[in-house]
């Protein structure tokens, strides 16, 4: 009743109100149940959550949320543009490593010398191939032989990983680094310079990343590739009675998927992390798989998504340092919040 | 050379056993419609609670008894979101891992140093002295021999029973079972609640009878490889069994050649052989596993499209 | 269309290329995004680093109870409460070997600490960030080497772990039937290639029919990996196993349940193999970090042995790495061995002087060389006795 009162118009706002409010209920749940976990392992729930806040408000906290969110917003779109097709890419994990090794590749190729966007240009092109072909890969076998690729790209995974290690180990290793196990730094003229400054400044791979969001979003809603997604994935034999090449469809939604974590791969490479180590962007791409299916697969809610993951994630540090809980803990809050949006804002009509 | 080979079968066995679990629960899950990929996290809770009730109990068969509740629990939540709340499938269970995960780094802190009174390996008399089929089927722990007579009933129940016939009614043709009166969501609850019990033994299996110890993360993804055997084994006991035991194999063929000093061309770099067990289950899933997609049960179409 | 979106994507990358052609230069260190210096470094850049410190961070790359490395360290910060009840220690675990690490000091840094304990190996790159931008924090990195020029508030600090395991490798050696060793181990870094070479080389040095065979597991822990590796060993005929791992635990157990004996590594691990226990090596810590945190909070950091790559043996009487207690079947006469060969240590001796022949039968320390901390902590070959396969560079 209460909803009428605010309403300006005639126009019933009841639906747009009681989805917010669920919203807010359901988060509501999940962090009173996180609470209480938080309270059995010996923690103050209210002072955790208001330093937590803290912790997320400091410069320092926004430009890790902005670093980390890039990489997963690339390979959130990743999931997403072949999610529109019907696909089901897990391979996000391996596609961003994968990305970051073609970087890393290029880079060498190019040697210290060469001029720095050039470089980055090439690093970027060679990582988003990579990507590409490596994601294709899941929607070749899809098509040509009808295996899932939910199952092919999730054991790449393993396998990129340890093509990553076996580079890093043995061919590649940096011969200066006093033994460890990484590729050589990228020298810094061919870096991803720093947008904003002091503590404020992250590195320029988040324009790429939101390049890449207002362009899929582009390409999904305007462009007739876009639309064929759509129709596959809603009805593939229809798709093909319509004279559509749903297989090249497929591979290609896996190919572009693939290509966006490779620039997560290399956004990372070029912008933070300058080697490859061993724990290069490391459960990154499930993340990544959870904002997009949280978003249900549209390119700028993706993106929010993903920043708001990073935002919990960064937020962990704050579990850890102030209210001296173990670092899993983060992951409980995470699940808890994502079981929550998922459970309570599904659009019931499906059922 | 010969023993080599009764190594690696006998490691197939021994490494495959906690997937097999995971993957036959699986099956009753993905049979009814309902994918699981929270069969990581179910594995990982039922790994922890294993270990954690053995150790306050001092009986193992006490810890799986735990372990396959935790599992169920586990699972219980990924089929209330998914067929209650109508959330996605896949990713709720990889939430579902998440919280896996997490619920077990933070109540099993205190178990990673713990020694406890775990299953050990029991030689069958007689069988166990035969040559070949004795070191690699006979000569491991309870619960492995229960999953020999896992698979066969999991294959009877499925497949020649009248509940196999609701479970797979449920996965299939929903309304054709509702029409007749079944409550098949009743039994997709069900289904998927004995998946996450499985599992949970799996897990209890990896924690008290195989690598006895509890550690954070300890099941290294072995759900998941259980769940993407059972899309290849097209969810059929048996062949999900020779799913996990591959798995088994090529994750025993690395130690065996290695303290052997056999070094293969290719794979005489220890990455190669790292990735063995996944390169081996892609090249059977491209040799063996055409047009499976076309035997998926309905409810598992919309989940893969 | 997939040339088109290609298309796209590249000329998406030029306009991404071209806008930044504007931006300032990334070079990791002090404007590094997530170690941009907070504000805080102008004012203090005049004071000894660390010095009056109120609280202590420390950064932890594993789980603080894993009953191995993380532990060790854990514990070591604990005990800092005893010497310095009014330091606050603040820990973090699982903290990733990436970028990720420099954010987390910098929360440290936050809270107040201005003395950082950077645990692991790989966060060294992290540490150096992050000490370039906080001139007034003091930083040390436990078990990596820096190679180039040590800033004034950075050092690097570690026990020179191989000794005691050369130790453990002498009762190996004497206490073995089959003179075969099993090694499970994780990743070929030059730790723990260091280790295996000593374990070879302390039980060729009174069983010269001795050989280590070594079986890799490219994880850091994954018991059911160890479990797969120990059975491989055991097959072989090896009758002593070790292992370099994170989490101990499941290797110790199957050396036990075969009947075999065991030489623990991180922790005393003999309540999981009270009869095929050996004894080992293990992490103590405190000690040492107590000595680095007051030296800090004292102002002394700067030009101190902790501000340059500090080793500590035998031979100055502090290793924090120390050998566990015997085990019970360990005779007299081999732990006499022992003794002896500690003795060797504190008087100046090293595991690594030549002529040690590498595995492949060339000198890889010529006779009369003795290898530095540096050379150690680039070693990249296994020496001869050990069997198993390396990367070359």
């Amino acid at each position: 009743m209460t909803t009428i009162a605010i309403a300006p118009t005639r126009v019933d706002v009841r639906p747009a109100v009681l989805a917010v409010l669920r919203w807010i209920v359901a988060i509501a749940g999940a962090l009173v149940i996180f609470g209480v976990l938080m309270w059995t392992k010996g923690a103050n729930p209210l002072t955790a959550y208001s330093s937590m806040f803290e912790t997320l408000t400091r410069d320092t906290a926004l430009s890790g949320i902005v670093i980390k969110a890039t990489p997963l917003i690339l390979a959130a779109l990743a999931v997403a543009v072949p999610a529109r097709a019907g696909l089901v890419n897990v391979g996000g994990e391996g596609q961003l490593v994968m990305g970051g090794v073609a970087a890393a590749r290029v880079a060498r190729l190019f040697g210290p010398g060469a001029p720095g966007g050039l470089v980055l240009v090439g690093m970027a092109v060679g990582a988003a191939l990579v990507g590409a072909g490596w994601a294709a890969v899941g929607g070749l076998l899809r098509v040509r032989v009808g295996i899932s690729e939910a199952v092919t790209t999730l054991l790449l995974n393993y396998i990129a990983l340890n093509v990553m290690f076996f580079l890093i180990y043995d061919p590649w290793k940096d011969l200066a680094g006093g033994g460890q196990p990484t590729s050589p730094a990228i020298p810094v003229a061919q870096r991803l310079p720093l947008i904003g400054s002091g503590s404020m400044a992250v590195h320029a791979g988040i324009l790429v990343a939101l390049i890449a969001t207002a362009a899929m979003w582009w390409v999904l809603r305007s462009t007739r590739w876009g639309f064929k997604l759509e129709v596959v994935g809603g009805n593939a034999e229809a798709a093909r009675r319509a004279g559509f090449a749903v297989g090249l469809l497929l591979i290609g939604a896996m190919a572009v998927g693939g290509a966006l974590a490779g620039l997560g791969g290399f956004a990372q490479l070029a912008g933070t992390e300058f080697k490859l180590r061993p724990g290069f962007l490391v459960t990154y791409g499930y993340i990544a798989f959870l904002a997009s299916w949280l978003a249900r697969h549209k390119p700028v809610r993706v993106a929010v998504a993903a920043v708001v993951l990073a935002a919990i994630s960064v937020s962990g540090d704050s579990l850890q340092l102030d209210s001296r809980l173990p670092a899993a803990t983060v992951n409980v809050l995470m699940a808890l919040v994502l079981l929550a949006v998922f459970g309570w804002t599904s659009r019931r009509s499906e059922a | 050379m010969s023993l080599l080979i009764t190594e690696v079968c006998a490691g197939a066995i021994a490494g495959g056993t906690c997937i097999l679990y995971a993957a036959v629960g699986e099956s009753f899950s993905e049979s009814a419609g309902v994918v699981n990929l929270g069969v990581e996290g179910s594995m990982l809770v039922g790994a922890l609670a294993g270990y954690a009730v053995t150790a306050e109990a001092g009986n193992p068969w006490a810890g799986v008894i735990g372990a396959a509740v935790c599992g169920a629990v586990l699972a219980a939540v990924h089929a209330w979101f998914v067929l209650s709340r109508r959330s996605n499938q896949l990713a709720t269970g990889l939430v579902v891992m998440f919280l896996g995960l997490g619920l077990t780094s933070l109540f099993g802190a205190a178990y990673v140093a713990r020694t406890v009174e775990s299953f050990s390996a029991w030689d069958v008399p007689g069988l166990s002295s035969i040559p070949f089929v004795g070191p690699v089927l006979f000569r491991h722990d309870p619960l492995t021999y229960l999953s020999y007579a896992l698979v066969p009933a999991a294959w009877w129940v499925l497949y020649r029973s009248r509940w196999g016939l609701l479970i797979r009614g449920a996965g299939e043709r929903r309304h054709v079972l509702e029409t007749y009166g079944h409550p098949a969501l009743g039994v997709q609850y069900g289904s998927v609640i004995l998946g996450g019990a499985l599992a949970g033994i799996g897990g209890a299996q990896l924690s008290t009878a195989y690598a006895n110890a509890w550690f954070e993360n300890t099941s290294q993804g072995r759900g998941f490889i259980g769940a993407a055997v059972v899309i290849f084994a097209a969810r059929q006991p048996f062949k999900v069994a020779a799913g996990a035991y591959l798995f088994g194999a090529a994750l025993a063929l690395s130690p065996a050649l290695q303290a052997r000093n056999v070094s293969i061309p290719i794979l005489d770099n220890q990455f190669a052989l790292a990735s063995i067990p996944y390169v081996a289950i892609l090249v059977v899933l491209v040799v063996l596993g055409r047009k499976r997609a076309a035997e998926a049960p309905e409810g598992l179409k919309a989940v893969f499209g | 269309m997939f040339g088109t979106t290609k298309r796209r994507l590249a000329a998406l990358t030029l306009v991404g290329a071209a806008l930044l052609s504007a931006c300032s230069s990334n070079d990791g260190g002090a404007t590094s995004p997530t170690t941009a210096a907070a504000g805080d470094t102008a004012a203090a850049a005049d004071a000894a680093p660390g010095k009056d410190s109120t609280a202590v961070g420390f950064i932890f790359v594993g789980p603080k109870d894993d009953f191995g490395y993380n532990q060790a360290a854990y514990e070591g910060s604990q005990a800092l409460k005893e010497t310095f009840p009014d330091l606050e220690i603040i820990t973090a675990e699982n903290v990733p070997e990436t970028d990720e690490a420099a954010r987390v000091m910098e929360g440290m840094i936050q809270k107040g600490a201005k003395i950082i304990f950077a645990t692991s190996y790989g966060h060294l790159d992290a540490a150096k960030q992050v000490a370039a931008a906080h001139p007034d924090v003091a930083v040390v990195q436990q078990g990596n080497t820096i190679t180039d020029a040590v800033g004034p508030n950075i050092g690097t600090y570690f026990g020179t772990v191989y000794e005691p395991v050369y130790l453990a490798g002498i009762v190996a050696g004497k206490m073995t039937k089959t003179n075969k060793l099993g090694y499970v181990y994780a990743f070929p870094i030059p730790q723990t290639l260091a280790n295996i070479n000593a374990f070879q080389l302390g039980a060729h040095s009174v069983n010269p029919e001795v050989e280590t065979i070594t079986v890799n597991t490219s994880n850091w822990c994954d018991p059911a990996k160890q479990a797969d590796a120990a059975k491989s060993l055991l097959n072989q005929g090896v009758d002593v196993l070790t292992q370099h791992q994170d989490c101990q635990a499941t290797v110790v157990k199957a050396a036990e349940a075969a009947g075999q004996l065991v030489v623990g590594y991180h922790a005393d691990a003999s309540s999981l193999a009270p009869k095929g226990w050996l004894g080992g090596s293990e992490w103590n810590w405190g000690p040492m970090y107590a000595d680095i945190v007051k030296t800090t909070l004292a102002g002394d950091f700067t030009g101190s042995k902790y501000n340059a790559n500090y080793r500590a043996g035998f031979a100055s009487g502090e290793n924090p790495f120390v050998q566990s207690a015997f085990g019970p079947t360990v005779p007299q006469e081999v732990q006499d061995l022992v003794t002896k060969a500690k003795e060797g240590f504190q008087a100046d001796k090293s595991v690594f002087t030549g002529p040690i022949t590498g595995q492949d039968g060339t000198v890889v320390v010529p006779a009369g060389t003795t290898l530095d901390a540096a050379a150690v902590d680039g070693m990249n070959y296994f020496v001869e006795g050990v069997v198993g396969n390396i990367p070359k560079s």
